[in-house]
């Protein structure tokens, strides 16, 4: 208890430094108008959804690796990201505008590629983890085929727009989509929150789920609809940020340990505090070019996860 | 007459795709039974087990678990009275001893909570002490050895406070030293109460058991002490092999 409430202390602490540190620091004590309005309307939309992307996808990490049974499944081993990716970065090469603008296009294409691959992955009245996987990567790999092609035929401004946007950028919803994101991600992950007990039970095996009272099949698909609204909420907010969902679920593992209860606000709260840090770093590192944030959780990602791999010899869910 | 804990009545079921396996079968087990079901791979022991649960559903007849329908119970509810241990126990699992002995309690959890008011009449401490895994509750799970590994699955079921185990084939793939001390064990659980029913590989194992089911192609070809089913001529029908009886004991020819 007292490491997690140091550990949500560090992070509320993280997030206000963000907002306060950048290329202009902003002394909180006497704020100028001009800095008031760089503050509300671009750095403190971002850290939220620096936290909300990052929790989002710490939390579907954990999901995926324990429902999948799957050391190296990540939140986009279903494919959300490929459909998202098509109809985000294809609106924007065909000049399509609607309401929501690009993140309602990503939403929709990662909402709708969850139900093909939930309707592709369901046989005998439940969901199959290997039917899963094989329809979340075909599908992706169609998703991108499908890009490519759109791609190919694109104009060069549109094009840098559509790659911009799928290298992940957490400045481009600001206010305005934030109060949808936010909704999607807290159902989702009081979802995942409250089946965890499930989630552990999954992993012992369809039987031994079955004999702790959980009915494996409804458990899984609930599962797997939470999760799918938590990766929407997140490409719809800031396009596909790499290895968080990967990474974190494996560090928090190694720091308290497997049981779900445990596992599953850890992961949120430390894919929030590496996207949050990642953001700050990508803002401030080489000033005044921005470095995406999905650039900089691999580069501090990648080599903790290597030395946990070092460390403990095996990677497992 | 003490009342029946399992009752198949007419049970019919077939896996999809496939011929029936079961049809018309008919048994009851009394409270604090130990019976040994025995039978040639493909008779039906897994499947019976699994019926037996809930984690299959009959496709005709009824399965009562104290005298009420299967169906009929809440799922945490009937977790409460009944558990089985599958056959093979997932490998390689991330949790501690202890995360999956407490996993036991989860029937009487609800929403966030951690802590069960009313579990097992053990906690999960008590379980892990009662299969003589005290020591390891700390360690991981994958850090034990296969009967070990079993021991922890029963002391989960112990922590969940279900008396009538279930399990499928816990002798199987362990040294007779570990069988032998597994077999103990759960003699003594039944001893104190806790109603036994398990599918077996060696027929000779058979003879440690109160009584005896021998399954044969979805059929029970006899059901009593060891000494009625396990007579030469029944065992050579079902297994189809020459069978030589020396000291008591079985070998196949």
């Amino acid at each position: 208890m007292i490491k997690a409430g140091a550990f949500l202390l560090a992070l509320v602490l993280l997030s206000v430094a963000s907002v306060l540190l950048g290329p202009s620091p902003i002394n909180p004590v006497s704020v100028e108008p001009w800095q008031r309005e760089a503050l509300l309307s671009l750095r403190l939309p971002r850290v939220l959804t620096a936290l909300l992307v990052g929790g989002a996808l710490g939390v579907s990490g954990v999901v995926l690796q324990g429902m999948l049974r799957n050391p190296l499944a990540d939140p986009y081993v279903l494919g959300l990201s490929g459909g998202a990716t098509l109809l985000a970065a294809g609106a924007l090469l065909l000049g399509i505008v609607l309401p929501y603008g690009v993140a309602g296009f990503a939403l929709l294409g990662a909402l709708l590629t969850g139900a093909v691959v939930g309707a592709l992955g369901w046989r005998h009245g439940g969901l199959w983890p290997e039917r899963l996987i094989l329809a979340g990567i075909g599908l992706g790999f169609l998703a991108s085929a499908l890009l490519m092609l759109l791609m190919s035929l694109s104009t060069d401004e549109a094009l840098r727009r559509a790659v911009l946007w799928m290298f992940g950028d957490l400045s481009l919803v600001g206010w305005r989509g934030l109060p949808l994101g936010a909704a999607l991600v807290a159902v989702g992950a009081s979802v995942v929150a409250l089946r965890a007990r499930a989630l552990n039970a999954l992993l012992l095996g369809d039987e031994l789920a079955h004999t702790l009272g959980f009915s494996p099949q409804r458990e899984r698909l609930v599962l797997f609809v939470a999760t799918c609204l938590l990766v929407a909420a997140s490409v719809s907010m800031a396009g596909v940020v790499g290895f968080v969902g990967l990474l974190v679920p494996h560090i928090m593992r190694a720091l308290v340990g497997a049981d779900a209860q445990r596992l599953v606000p850890a992961g949120f709260a430390g894919g929030a505090a590496l996207l949050v840090v990642a953001d700050f770093l990508g803002r401030t590192a080489l000033s005044p070019t921005e470095l995406p944030a999905g650039v900089i959780t691999a580069i501090i990602g990648a080599p903790y996860f290597l030395y946990l791999l070092r460390k403990k010899g095996v990677l497992s869910v | 007459m003490r009342p029946f804990i399992l009752e198949f009545q007419d049970v019919a079921f077939s896996y999809k795709g496939q011929g029936g396996l079961f049809q018309g079968l008919s048994f009851g087990l009394q409270e604090g039974a130990f019976v040994a079901l025995l039978g040639p791979n493909g008779s039906g022991k897994s499947t019976l087990l699994k019926l037996a649960c809930g984690f299959l559903r009959p496709g005709a007849g009824s399965i009562r678990l104290w005298g009420r329908d299967l169906r009929a119970y809440r799922p945490r509810d009937r977790a409460k009275l009944v558990s089985l241990m599958p056959q093979v126990p997932v490998q390689n699992l991330p949790f501690t001893v202890l995360e999956v002995v407490r996993m036991g309690l989860y029937p009487y959890l609800g929403g966030l909570s951690h802590r069960a008011e009313t579990a097992g009449s053990l906690s999960p401490m008590e379980a892990l002490q009662a299969v003589g895994l005290r020591e390891k509750a700390h360690l991981a799970l994958r850090s034990l050895s296969g009967g070990e590994l079993r021991r922890a699955f029963i002391a989960m079921s112990l922590a969940q406070g279900a008396g009538f185990m279930l399990l499928d084939e816990p002798l199987a793939n362990l040294d007779v030293r570990y069988q032998a001390e597994l077999l103990q064990l759960l003699r003594g659980l039944n001893e104190r109460g806790i109603t036994v029913l398990m599918s077996l590989h060696d027929i000779n194992m058979a003879f440690f058991f109160q009584e005896v089911m021998l399954l044969s192609e979805g059929t029970i070809k006899a059901f009593g002490a060891p000494e009625q089913v396990l007579r030469e001529g029944l065992l050579r029908e079902v297994y189809e092999v020459e069978l030589d009886r020396k000291e008591g004991f079985f070998t196949a020819l």
